[in-house]
């Protein structure tokens, strides 16, 4: 058959591919039923078999470009994105997440280097000899002001209608930096920035609070105490994950390059969600609980009861198992 | 399927990336460079920025009017959360891998097999957003507070060292972008003029074109109704100098018309025969 009668014969199905792919295309929320589908997917099957033969057809390179067109928009109307599956996520979050935390190595760096930096800044802002002013250099004197002036009265409970607009200001705040720390690991050194930087400088506040003649410092753990340990770990955890990607491209373990951040990717996606899921929790318990005027042992308990759940989390559930599948 | 050193040559200068689909059929998409990702992404900006706006109005608007302006700080709060960091993310995955900003500009993210995104991939390469900024020039000695200027030499460096134009957000999720583009069919060139089918009906009746050349014919007959006659002459010379002594026509018969009866006898008529009657 010549080309002409072939273009002929075959032109009016093409266009039927196209039209269809059009209203795809225009209208996200369009269901085909079961003869249209089946419809479309002949369409979109004889298309590349056209595809497939047009060089033993001899088609014009006009044609033969058209038709790889033609194909690529009914290929990605066919193959659609697949949106999340939640089954999946908690099983990943409960069973997978605990146990590469517990193994991987990054995590513990990120948490020496973390906890390392806050005891040290710690230390030195809360010892009146070792360096007087590292307080003041480390926090600037108007941040120590500020810090001293919303400490200064006993936590008594604020006017509960703030409380919705504090938590989600710490959700924003809070997970922004997590996923910057996260993000910044990417290339190393921002990611390692960041987080020696966050440490320096809470370390600086909670020494510079611990310090005798500071008189907000009890209000100022009176507020700290319920939040600190889902916080805190989760900034340890987004570190620590991005701390492995930015890893993965120096370190391949064989494969390539992009083959092992694209490996990575799979396994720290996770890792940072459970750290954002601990950054809501830390959040919701700061804009609720941690102004509120419930006495001390409260929040103490909701600390102890916090840190054993973690504990639980990266312990029991992330010990390593011998029976794995 | 076999290609020749001339269509791989001009594969990298497209910017064309093939794609095996799961039907065994290779084609290709055709990449999106900065050019277009960059307005399209500029595009998003405006539209969150819109968003935004609206939102702050919303917002305080139902806190004059209502009270209880705080919860909707709050909600608001949150929406800016969601759209600072997950706009591109939660998009991309419900609207088949498409932005609003990608769709203006027909662009579409996938996987570097060619299979559709997921959810995981399209929220993780835009997180990694955030790299694609730096390093960031503080601009403190302005006076600016803390303010941070982007340069985004990352986002702009990272897409020259590969071949499918990856942002480093694509590298670490296999996602690239391509363009995809509506093109209207090109039917056969008609070629009415009586004395090309003679000339047609007179060629050689074992004649075989080869595909190369009948590449080259299709590309020239298609575009000629475009050129002048002076410029057809032109370039229709270059193939009819060889042509004319091989198939043993006078050198009297017009390049153009040679050209156009080897584009009727490959694509058009079935056999000198028929092309006779015809005429």
């Amino acid at each position: 058959m010549k080309t002409a009668e072939l273009l002929a014969a075959r032109q009016s199905q093409w266009n039927e591919l196209d039209s269809v792919c059009a209203q795809l295309e225009n209208d996200r929320w369009r269901r085909l039923n079961g003869t249209q589908v089946s419809r479309f997917a002949a369409l979109y099957r004889s298309a590349c078999a056209d595809l497939a033969l047009a060089d033993a057809y001899q088609l014009p390179p006009n044609t033969i470009q058209y038709l790889h067109r033609l194909v690529g928009r009914a290929h990605n109307q066919l193959y659609r994105s697949r949106t999340f599956d939640f089954a999946a996520w908690t099983r990943l979050l409960l069973t997978d997440v605990p146990r590469r935390i517990f193994t991987d190595g990054c995590v513990q760096v990120a948490f020496a280097a973390f906890w390392g930096v806050f005891l040290i800044s710690a230390y030195l802002a809360a010892s009146p000899t070792l360096w007087p002013d590292y307080a003041e250099h480390a926090l600037g004197h108007e941040q120590i002001q500020a810090m001293e002036d919303s400490f200064s009265e006993p936590i008594a409970g604020r006017n509960a209608k703030y409380n919705p607009l504090m938590a989600s200001f710490y959700i924003y705040h809070n997970t922004g930096i997590g996923l910057k720390c996260f993000a910044g690991g990417l290339l190393v050194l921002p990611g390692i920035l960041i987080t020696v930087f966050n440490a320096a400088v809470l370390g600086a506040s909670f020494g510079y609070m611990a310090r005798p003649d500071v008189p907000a410092g009890v209000n100022f753990f009176h507020f700290v105490t319920a939040h600190g340990p889902f916080e805190l770990t989760a900034i340890v955890l987004s570190a620590g994950a991005g701390l492995r990607l930015g890893l993965s491209w120096l370190r391949t373990d064989g494969l390539t390059r992009t083959d092992s951040l694209r490996k990575s990717a799979n396994e720290t996606m996770p890792v940072m969600g459970a750290a954002m899921v601990l950054f809501f929790l830390a959040a919701l318990i700061e804009g609720f609980l941690s102004p509120s005027a419930a006495p001390y042992v409260i929040k103490a308990i909701v600390a102890i009861i916090s840190s054993g759940l973690l504990m639980f989390y990266f312990v029991v559930l992330g010990f390593p198992r011998e029976t794995e599948l | 399927m076999v290609r020749d050193a001339s269509a791989a040559s001009t594969k990298s200068l497209d910017s064309t990336i093939d794609v095996v689909t799961p039907e065994n059929i290779s084609f290709e998409y055709e990449l999106a460079g900065p050019f277009r990702r960059i307005p399209a992404y500029f595009i998003d900006l405006a539209i969150r920025l819109v968003i935004w706006v609206v939102l702050l109005i919303a917002v305080s608007l139902s806190g004059m009017a209502v009270g209880g302006g705080e919860l909707a700080i709050a909600i608001w709060l949150l929406c800016w959360f969601v759209m600072e960091w997950f706009y591109g993310g939660l998009l991309e995955t419900y609207f088949n891998g498409q932005t609003f900003g990608k769709r203006m500009f027909g662009l579409r993210v996938l996987r570097t097999d060619g299979q559709p995104i997921n959810g995981l991939q399209a929220v993780m390469r835009n997180i990694l957003r955030f790299v694609d900024m730096m390093p960031l020039i503080s601009l403190q000695e302005f006076e600016a507070g803390p303010l941070a200027l982007p340069t985004c030499m990352f986002g702009l460096l990272a897409p020259m060292m590969n071949r499918r134009y990856q942002r480093l957000g694509d590298l670490v999720c296999g996602t690239m972008v391509v363009v995809e583009e509506r093109r209207w069919a090109v039917a056969m060139a008609r070629l009415d003029d009586a004395a090309i089918h003679r000339l047609a009906a007179e060629l050689p009746g074992n004649l075989t074109v080869s595909h190369k050349l009948s590449r080259a014919l299709a590309t020239y007959v298609e575009r000629r109704r475009y050129l002048s006659p002076l410029r057809r002459a032109e370039i229709a010379k270059h193939l009819g100098d060889i042509l004319l002594p091989q198939l043993k026509l006078p050198t009297s018969v017009d390049h153009d018309g040679l050209l156009c009866a080897l584009y009727v006898r490959t694509f058009v008529a079935p056999t000198a025969r028929e092309a006779t009657a015809h005429v």
